[in-house]
């Protein structure tokens, strides 16, 4: 219960005092990205998608394998020792034993490229249900590896959340119906992690900007973490939109408060320790164009066709206004604060995972912040102010790892499991340390040949969903003594909040925006 | 310190705007805090003199109590209702968080809101304005208008959160803006008008100069204008400049107002030497007639530019007609009675209108006899381009060309002078 007259000594409701208050000054960010899931310009999409599988087998089998050799080494059961079976097709009947495989599921809404074909249906627009399984069962799972594949069955597998493509040890017996029944399983867990800044240096000795006034913050900051620690602010979905302006003013507000334009003086200092915006996604919303052709993939057929072929630039096609208002609140923003920018479903990126960067060029007034044009390659060039990044995205803030993504990935699992917990996928995403399974079974993906980007080779500290329904956010612990900070950034079209993350404790608050 | 209240009077009072601290801040180039104050100010002092004369908005900043979640979800706008709903679901599955609610609340509800906070840490004057705020649609134009004045100012002066590490990209990629050769031309202009005029007086001697817009003006579009002797190839893939072209050679001619036939395809040799022609033609006419982009050019640039122009064109033509003399000429005096037979077949392409006089380029079929190397006289018909503007005859009866290629040498030859324009002057001065 506040009332006006308790708060009307907060300094702004009186007459100008006709002293200027001094410019505060922005915290620096200290960042650094990989381009782990950045993909070559030249692009082949010839090869088979089988490859990701062998290597994402690969590359987690043997985490797996310890695992498992911890927990069921010498398992007696039934006057039987467990033993392990090197391939999905050594497993006999009767025998107790264990595998180590990827799964699938095989699931009746699932799309499937054969029925397509053979129904002579040619889309290029991905088909977007809302989920694969149905409610009286008909979904079966299966553990494949390179020799073949074998039913899985058993009550425990309802206990976990499973998809397709993770890599998971089983425990049981085959029995007469050639299925295998499961009496335990074990997934990687959490990879190492890293130390805190393994990549980058936490001072900013490099700059030679450094003043008195940043030494001064850092001394704060050793002495007492909780005041002028630095924070991050993730912002997910803000959907810019050529028709509809129902939140025009939470995204003004939203711009005022990163800004610091906002409010008063000791909270416009709080702001100032904002270091950095990512947007996770969805920065522009999708058009009507894109609604109709994702609301017809019941009665799938060529979209309309224009009456005269134009090439070039339609404007009865294409509504240049998201991507303008976008490209205006980034360069208001970017004076003041760094961004780090990740492509979303909705946005014009490559529509396959891992997307691409949003190309400088939807950003006519932003893009003078970007990166050098030469500077491909360069390793030692720092990275671009507003910092187009790929989805998902790696990197290193603040001496913190990182690894946030556009929501693809979380949705894709979504469907498959009958359960509201956003957060224990996340979770489990960590603990299978691969941060796209579904993918290139039902989430799009690029066919890589040489490596596996989305197995998690190393524990982030911070893992970041965006453009979710709601806010989530918890701590999981793997085995090590990992800690994970998990959130799920909801949409600030939808929820009008954004995140804000405390760079010392990985502490989590919100802010919400209400015009 | 009273231009604020004159100013929020004017705008307030008189032309029934709202306005938000930040339109005052950058209007009055001030900081924002300053701006809240003001805007507190002006509306009491109002307000005291004739209460309900303005109405504020407030934008308030604190922790909100449960309690006062709940009722702002059921009267609150419909972005909270997700909220409230959700927020037991994620106590569930989740830790809980700190949220601070940042809300913009007009004059009227501003103590049932803030009864709905537990705490607030700030809140000030977001907008004035003559009527109370019922929609916030009409406060986001307000604010909008903001954004406009911020990327048009350096912004610097007034940003209440400076960053001191802020980086820009070194080279600039070429804006929106710099699309136009405009930016090009200060930079381009000093050296090329050096050149030209210390080359302009030996060239005057020679004879006079036809300007060649085409090549002049492609050069124009790339920026390489400060060479003197660009290659060929580099002229011809600049000279795709298509429409840029045609404007800026109507810019850059003092006397001349003829256009350039904008070519199809910009592409090839003979298009150049074909508006080459044309350029020709248009020196010979006296009297200047309509420009239609020159306005915003001074006089001494367009000066500079004709110079330019000539002084490029000069370049130009020596170096190929050297290269390419023993060609074309070859054929000339092997085969004097090609003229007689040479008959046409023109098809119209690329035909512009300007100024009233219709002008392009036709393609037209020639034959011509050559001796083989057996001795045979072979007829043979090749195909050729040919400009025409229409106060010329139409149908050329006289034969321009004979190589595709070179026009204007091939004409020089006949004219018996020894460099190509000279041939060109003859050529029309015959006629």
């Amino acid at each position: 219960m506040v009332t006006l007259d308790e708060i009307a000594d907060l300094g702004l409701l009186q007459k100008p005092s006709g002293n200027e208050p001094s410019p505060l000054e922005r915290s620096e960010s200290n960042y650094k990205p990989l381009d782990s899931f950045a993909l070559p310009k030249d692009r082949q999409y010839q090869q088979q998608f089988a490859d990701i599988y062998f290597l994402r087998l690969a590359k987690i089998k043997p985490a797996v394998e310890a695992v498992a050799n911890a927990a069921w080494e010498d398992t007696f059961l039934g006057g039987e020792t467990a033993q392990q079976m090197e391939r999905v097709l050594d497993v006999r009947q009767g025998q107790l034993c264990w595998v180590i495989g990827t799964v699938y599921m095989d699931m009746p809404l699932k799309p499937s490229v054969l029925e397509d074909v053979s129904k002579d249906r040619w889309i290029s627009a991905p088909i977007t249900t809302d989920h694969y399984y149905t409610e009286d069962g008909g979904e079966s799972m299966m553990l494949e590896d390179d020799s073949g594949r074998i039913r899985l069955v058993g009550s425990i597998l309802k206990d976990y959340f499973v998809v397709t493509g993770c890599i998971i040890a089983v425990m049981g017996t085959e029995n007469v119906n050639g299925e295998f029944e499961v009496i335990d399983l074990k997934f990687a867990d959490l990879p190492p992690q890293p130390a805190r800044w393994s990549l980058s240096t936490p001072s900013s000795s490099s700059t030679a900007k450094k003043n008195t006034r940043k030494i001064k913050n850092e001394d704060v900051e050793m002495s007492d973490l909780a005041q002028a620690s630095k924070k991050i602010a993730i912002v997910s979905g803000l959907e810019f939109s050529g028709t509809d302006t129902s939140y025009t003013m939470e995204l003004n507000l939203l711009l005022e408060f990163l800004l610091g334009d906002a409010l008063h003086t000791p909270v416009q200092t709080e702001l100032s320790q904002i270091s950095r915006l990512i947007i996770a996604g969805n920065s522009i919303t999708k058009t009507d164009d894109a609604t109709t052709t994702t609301t017809t993939t019941t009665t799938p057929g060529p979209p309309k066709k224009p009456h005269t072929k134009k090439y070039g630039y339609d404007s009865s096609s294409y509504n240049p206004l998201p991507s303008q208002l976008l490209d205006t609140f980034l360069a208001e923003l970017l004076p003041t604060m760094p961004i780090t920018l990740l492509p979303g479903v909705l946005d014009p990126a490559t529509a396959s995972y891992p997307q691409q960067p949003i190309h400088s060029a939807m950003f006519p007034k932003a893009r003078q912040y970007g990166p050098p044009p030469a500077a491909a390659g360069g390793a030692d060039e720092p990275p671009g102010w507003l910092d187009a990044a790929t989805n998902p995205w790696e990197g290193e803030i603040e001496g913190w790892r990182v690894l946030g993504t556009g929501g693809q990935n979380l949705d894709d699992i979504c469907k498959y499991v009958d359960s509201e917990d956003r957060l224990g996928m996340m979770e489990a995403m960590c603990r299978w340390r691969c941060s796209a399974p579904t993918a290139p079974d039902t989430l799009w993906c690029y066919p890589f040949q040489d490596d596996e980007p989305f197995v998690m080779k190393e524990c982030p500290h911070l893992y970041f969903v965006g453009c979710q329904p709601e806010f989530g956010t918890k701590i999981i612990e793997g085995p090590q003594g990992q800690m994970v900070r998990l959130i799920l950034v909801p949409s600030f079209a939808a929820t009008r909040e954004i995140v804000l993350i405390d760079t010392e404790t990985l502490d989590v608050s919100r802010v919400k925006i209400s015009a | 310190m009273d231009d604020y209240n004159k100013l929020l009077a004017e705008n307030v009072l008189t032309e029934d705007k709202v306005v938000t601290y930040r339109l005052l801040s950058r209007t009055l180039q001030v900081h924002a805090n300053t701006a809240k104050q003001m805007l507190y100010e002006f509306h009491r002092t109002q307000n005291a003199r004739r209460p309900g004369a303005v109405h504020a908005t407030y934008l308030v900043y604190g922790t909100k109590n449960a309690a006062g979640g709940l009722s702002a979800g059921q009267n609150g706008p419909d972005g909270d209702i997700d909220m409230t709903s959700s927020a037991p679901e994620v106590e569930s599955l989740a830790d809980t968080v700190p949220i601070l609610t940042l809300s913009l609340v007009p004059e009227e509800r501003l103590n049932e809101s803030l009864a709905e906070y537990d705490e607030v840490s700030s809140i000030h004057v977001y907008s004035i304005g003559p009527h109370p705020t019922k929609d916030f649609a009409l406060l986001a134009d307000a604010a909008n208008e903001v954004l406009g004045l911020g990327a048009g100012n350096d912004g610097n002066s007034i940003a209440t959160i400076t960053n001191p590490w802020v980086r820009r990209r070194e080279r600039q990629g070429a804006g929106p803006k710099t699309a136009a050769a405009s930016a090009v031309k200060p930079r381009a202009k000093p050296i090329v008008s050096k050149v030209a005029q210390a080359l302009a007086p030996a060239k005057v001697k020679e004879e006079a100069k036809p300007p060649q817009p085409a090549q002049n003006t492609a050069d124009k579009t790339t920026s390489s204008a400060p060479t003197k002797k660009p290659a060929p190839t580099l002229k011809r893939g600049a000279g795709s400049g298509g429409i840029m072209q045609a404007f800026s050679k109507a810019a850059a001619k003092p006397k001349k107002a003829q256009p350039a036939p904008t070519p199809p395809s910009g592409g090839d040799d003979s298009t150049m030497q074909a508006m080459s022609d044309d350029g020709e033609d248009d020196a010979e006419m006296p009297q200047p007639k309509a420009r239609r982009t020159s306005g915003s050019k001074s006089r001494k640039e367009r000066e500079e530019a004709l110079k330019r122009m000539m002084e490029e064109d000069d370049d130009e033509e020596e170096e190929p007609s050297e290269k390419e003399e023993s060609p074309v000429e070859e054929p000339m005096e092997e085969e004097p009675p090609v003229p007689e037979l040479a008959k046409e077949e023109e098809t119209e392409i690329g035909t512009t209108s300007t100024n009233g006089r219709r002008r392009g380029r036709r393609k037209v079929m020639r034959k011509k006899q050559i001796t083989d190397t057996e001795g045979y006289l072979v007829t043979i018909q090749e195909p050729g381009w040919e400009s025409f503007s229409e106060d010329e005859p139409p149908p050329r009866t006289k034969p321009k060309t004979i190589s595709s290629t070179l026009p204007v040498q091939a004409a020089s030859k006949k004219g018996g002078q020894k460099t190509g324009q000279g041939s060109i002057m003859s050529f029309f001065s015959k006629k």
